[in-house]
């Protein structure tokens, strides 16, 4: 052993450790002259070994059972339905959903030959203005471009309804109920049984046709795919999945400054508590499953270690530890809500450190389903969200998860509004291009949702005089949305490079973009025309109807475009008669259509439309009975959305999110680009569906509203 | 002061009330799982460890969400081995950490569990392997009559020693007649050489074989010292049977306990402690 120690002195290294070279000659000896217990080298390398071991394994009998069973499964496929893809025109289409896309701007920038790629699809293909829904609402447009058929068939009449029993508004895509059945042990409530998730979106997704016939379809992050439902093909749903609290998305402000002020919505604030250099401040959670008293919220903790010096500070959430600069996010970090029992919820958020001294502020972005670990399922089949989550890290999960709340709120900067905004859209290009490439034959579409959000947080920079940008001289403008069509028009020549004549490409958008730099407050125009009461003494309400006489209320209005009358029997303190309805909405529709903003003197409403003409199909019931179509540059107040009344009918909008889409359907078209030329004078939106079914050789169903296009010609 | 690490040992093992190899295994596989763990998490790049295992289970779920696509089932099969190797590449320096500490470790567990001590009364080989023929003499067998055996009261011979000439070898067939550890001497060709011999059946610390040079495997299997360099032995070993440790009526080597119970053990430790392994 002497000599073996003296050995060892001289492979240490300069500090006095034993050198790699030593490690090295030891590991050689262990090979060289093996004995039984040398096989084993620690758990540490046990697992390493088993675990490749094991994933080669289970891939091996993944492939040979795929292998061995893929004739069966073929010819099982074959016997059913007959060569899928035997009258199919292309192998694949390919359907690029980019939210809000204008056509005018599109052309505009096309003409500035600023994109290059839709200009090419112009040339070689289609490129029109796509008719969008009555209401030009994102979650309405796209239930009719998955399902072909209008409103009145799928059910989805804007992002909120209403209930008739007590005029409060509820998620128009999805309802979400904890298990019915609860058993008390001591200070828990414990739940038994699932948690239910009804979809309220009617209708099938042409997608469901395409898998009937055998035909495998990509389905990323289209809007109202929540709660996912079962066919041929993965779908990771999009707007309208909730955050873990079951908001839209609730962003969380902690800070050191003192303020009472609550946000109007969209986030809360957290205090932070600074003692002896280190703060202490909380992630506000979902209620626990198991309080015996409902609103009891979940937390997690974390601390912050300011290091003033370099401007950055060290950031501790349960195991994971980090630090920040100001002005930069994290990663996403996983935040476990841990209500006992072994009852966790799972979520993501990123933190943005906003300020270090003489304050201290974190922004925390809503907390997204992890969807590594769905605590309620966001894909079909569950494991396609598992699997995008290894394959490419966390992602954001919230349908709206552009936190445009809080740059309204100013909570966000533009720039860190962008850089949240971006960082979602590169997240969604890769799975984009992985399905891409899974995809080789059937149908892969995606939705990008940065192209509405930019667009409705940006406008005020593409405007010489937006009352949301007077502070900013016009030459400073940056250039955004010139950016942002820019980017997008990039991807569209990644996606080409991808594909071959045999795919057809589809570019469309839900629907156009306007400004939004005047606020209407329909509710007020109700109460000053007598329409709309209020309780004695009070001369504006308060949110949802507050002070409210509904004795004395013929019609209000909530959510974006819909108006609707205070109807006896069908709202619980409803006082119209069911038969003076029709006047009432005659009488409504002249009165608003052409309403002039004496401020400016521009038509605020170009277009009142009675819904009884439009719309066909078993859940009429639950649509508004008009729909208000505003004119450019003006849209439904803030207010006015959440069913308040206020003192002026007509007023600016300083806020930050000033341009949209919410008005007049015919104002706002979206667009229409295709690899392959479509012979159609005005396509819709509704035509979506139909057009792509008769591509891949499939009979329509007979409740379709919209109708296929022609084909032009195709190359070979 | 010169330190008895046998003793040490014992002591230890004393001390913990360790007198069962099984507890012994338990408790060491314990430690060892938690140690090991520890020291590949720190040894180890955890965040590309982390990388490689979800791609790794990425494309294992990829060929079955996309199991009808039989490209994308075979390419996912690509990915999952060039994955696989790139696991491996990143645990082979944590490797090169813990496999040097965990088989001297094992290498000396092995000394007290690996054999039993020969049973009292019961038969046992010696075997003597002798260095070729020298210059002064002619046959293998010179060599072999040149040897003698000295031993103790307490161990008697039970046969004539058998001479295997054509292996350079001499083996006596032994008997143990009390409990104890003791020295047999074996002379050859004027010098001579000793061998512990441990009777009974506590747990003492056992060497099966002392080697002349070949200084590796000395180092793995034999817990005596050196012969020295021109003795004209090789070799001096004793066939002491193996111990196997009873569970529910099976019997097992230690190893196999140990590498079942220290996976298991680490497994609960790096959930515990959140090491990627």
């Amino acid at each position: 052993m002497k000599r073996l120690c003296g050995q060892r002195i001289a492979l240490r290294d300069g500090r006095g450790r034993p050198s790699l070279h030593w490690y090295l000659f030891l590991l050689l000896a262990v090979v060289l002259f093996p004995t039984a217990s040398h096989a084993y080298a620690g758990p540490g390398a046990g697992f390493a070994v088993l675990s490749s071991f094991w994933a080669i394994f289970v891939a091996f009998l993944y492939s040979f059972y795929a292998l061995m069973t893929w004739p069966i499964r073929q010819l099982f496929r074959f016997l059913r339905r007959r060569n899928a893809y035997g009258k199919a025109t292309f192998e694949r289409a390919v359907i690029l959903g980019f939210d809000g896309m204008d056509p005018d701007l599109a052309d505009r920038f096309m003409e500035e030959g600023r994109l290059p790629n839709l200009a090419k699809l112009r040339e070689k293909g289609t490129f029109s203005k796509l008719r969008t829904t009555f209401p030009a609402i994102s979650p309405v447009a796209w239930s009719t471009f998955m399902t072909g058929v209008n409103p009145g068939k799928h059910n989805i009449y804007d992002f909120l309804a209403r209930d008739t029993s007590n005029y409060l508004p509820f998620l128009s895509s999805a309802e979400i109920k904890g298990p019915k059945r609860h058993i008390k042990i001591g200070k828990y409530s414990i739940p038994f049984g699932k948690t239910e998730i009804k979809a309220m979106r009617k209708g099938t997704p042409f997608w469901h046709w395409l898998g009937n016939a055998g035909i495998f379809s990509s389905v990323i992050r289209v809007p109202v795919t929540f709660p996912p439902e079962k066919f041929q093909g993965v779908l990771l749903s999009g707007m309208c999945v909730p955050d873990l609290k079951g908001s839209q998305g609730t962003f969380c402000l902690c800070t050191t400054r003192a303020s009472s002020d609550k946000f109007r919505e969209g986030g809360v604030r957290v205090p932070i508590e600074r003692k002896n250099g280190v703060c202490r401040s909380y992630i506000p959670g979902p209620d626990s499953p198991l309080a015996e008293k409902a609103g009891t919220e979940l937390r997690v903790n974390f601390e912050i270690r300011p290091e003033l010096g370099s401007k950055q500070a060290r950031f501790v959430v349960g195991s994971e530890k980090f630090t920040l600069k100001v002005g930069e996010y994290s990663e996403w970090i996983p935040a476990e809500f841990k209500a006992g029992m072994g009852f966790t919820a799972h979520g993501i958020c990123r933190f943005y450190l906003k300020e270090l001294s003489p304050e201290v502020e974190v922004y925390v972005t809503p907390v997204n389903i992890d969807p590594g670990h769905p605590d309620l399922p966001i894909s079909h089949p569950v494991t396609y969200s598992i699997y995008l989550a290894k394959l490419f890290g966390p992602y954001a999960t919230l349908g709206l998860a552009e936190d445009t709340w809080a740059l309204n709120e100013h909570v966000l900067d533009d720039d860190a509004f962008l850089a949240q905004a971006y960082g979602n859209h590169e997240d969604r290009e890769r799975m984009l291009f992985d399905a891409l490439e899974k995809t080789k034959q059937g149908l892969c579409t995606c939705v990008f949702d940065t192209t509405d959000r930019v667009q409705h947080m940006f406008w005020r920079y593409l405007e010489e005089d937006h009352p949301a940008a007077r502070d900013v001289p016009h030459s400073q403008h940056p250039p955004v949305i010139q950016d942002l069509y820019e980017r997008m028009d990039g991807l569209i020549g990644r996606v080409m490079e991808k594909i071959d004549d045999d795919t057809l490409l589809m570019v469309i958008s839900d629907h156009g973009f306007k400004s939004f730099a005047r606020c209407m407050n329909v509710n007020a125009w109700l109460h000053q025309n007598g329409y709309l009461a209020l309780k004695d003494g009070k001369t504006e309400s308060g949110d949802w109807f507050e002070d409210v006489d509904w004795s004395r209320t013929r019609a209000y209005t909530m959510g974006l475009n819909g108006l609707y009358l205070n109807i006896k029997g069908r709202e619980k303190q409803g006082i119209v008669d069911p038969g003076e309805t029709e006047a009432l909405k005659d009488e409504l529709q002249k009165k608003l259509n052409g309403l002039v903003d004496p401020a400016s003197g521009a038509i605020g409403v170009t277009g009142v439309f009675i819904t009884d003409a439009f719309y066909r199909g078993p859940y009429t019931e639950n649509a508004p009975d008009l729909l208000v179509g505003y004119g450019a540059g003006y849209r439904a107040s803030w207010d006015s959305v959440m069913g308040k009344v206020t003192g002026q009918v007509f007023e600016d909008n300083t806020k930050a999110w000033s341009g949209d889409h919410c008005i007049d359907p015919r104002l706002v078209p979206g667009v229409l680009f295709s690899s392959h030329k479509f012979i159609e004078d005005k396509p819709a939106i509704v035509d979506v569906a139909p057009t792509i079914l008769k591509l891949f050789g499939l009979a329509l169903p007979a409740h379709f509203d919209g109708k296929a296009w022609t084909l032009a010609a195709k190359a070979h | 002061m010169a330190i008895d690490g046998h003793a040490v040992v014992i002591a230890t093992f004393n001390l913990f009330l360790l007198t069962s190899p099984l507890a012994i295994v338990v408790i060491v596989s314990l430690v060892v799982g938690l140690l090991m763990v520890v020291l590949f998490g720190y040894t180890s790049d955890q965040k590309a460890i982390g990388i490689a295992k979800d791609q790794l289970k990425a494309h294992l779920l990829a060929v079955r969400l996309y199991r009808d696509q039989i490209p994308v089932v075979m390419g996912s099969y690509g990915k999952i081995l060039r994955g696989t190797g790139r696991y491996l590449k990143l645990a082979f320096k944590p490797l090169l950490y813990v496999i040097i500490p965990i088989t001297l470790l094992m290498v000396q567990i092995d000394r007290y569990l690996g054999q039993n001590p020969l049973p009292v009364n019961a038969p046992f080989l010696l075997t003597v392997h002798l260095a070729a023929a020298s210059a002064g003499q002619t046959t293998a067998s010179d060599v072999l009559n040149d040897v003698a055996l000295d031993l103790p009261p307490e161990i008697s011979m039970t046969a004539p020693p058998v001479h295997i000439p054509a292996e350079n070898e001499i083996v006596w067939r032994l008997a143990g007649s009390k409990e104890g550890e003791y020295e047999v001497k074996i002379a050859a060709a004027g010098q001579s050489a000793e061998k512990a011999v441990c009777v009974g059946s506590d747990l003492p610390r056992i060497s099966t074989v002392r080697l002349r040079g070949q200084f590796w495997q000395r180092m793995f299997s034999s817990a005596e010292s050196a012969l020295p360099e021109n003795s004209p032995i090789e070799s001096i070993s004793i066939n002491y049977p193996d111990r196997n440790i009873e569970i529910a009526g099976y019997g097992m080597n230690w190893i196999w306990l140990f590498f079942i119970l220290s996976m298991v053990a680490g497994f609960i430790f790096k959930e515990l402690l959140g090491i990627q392994i």
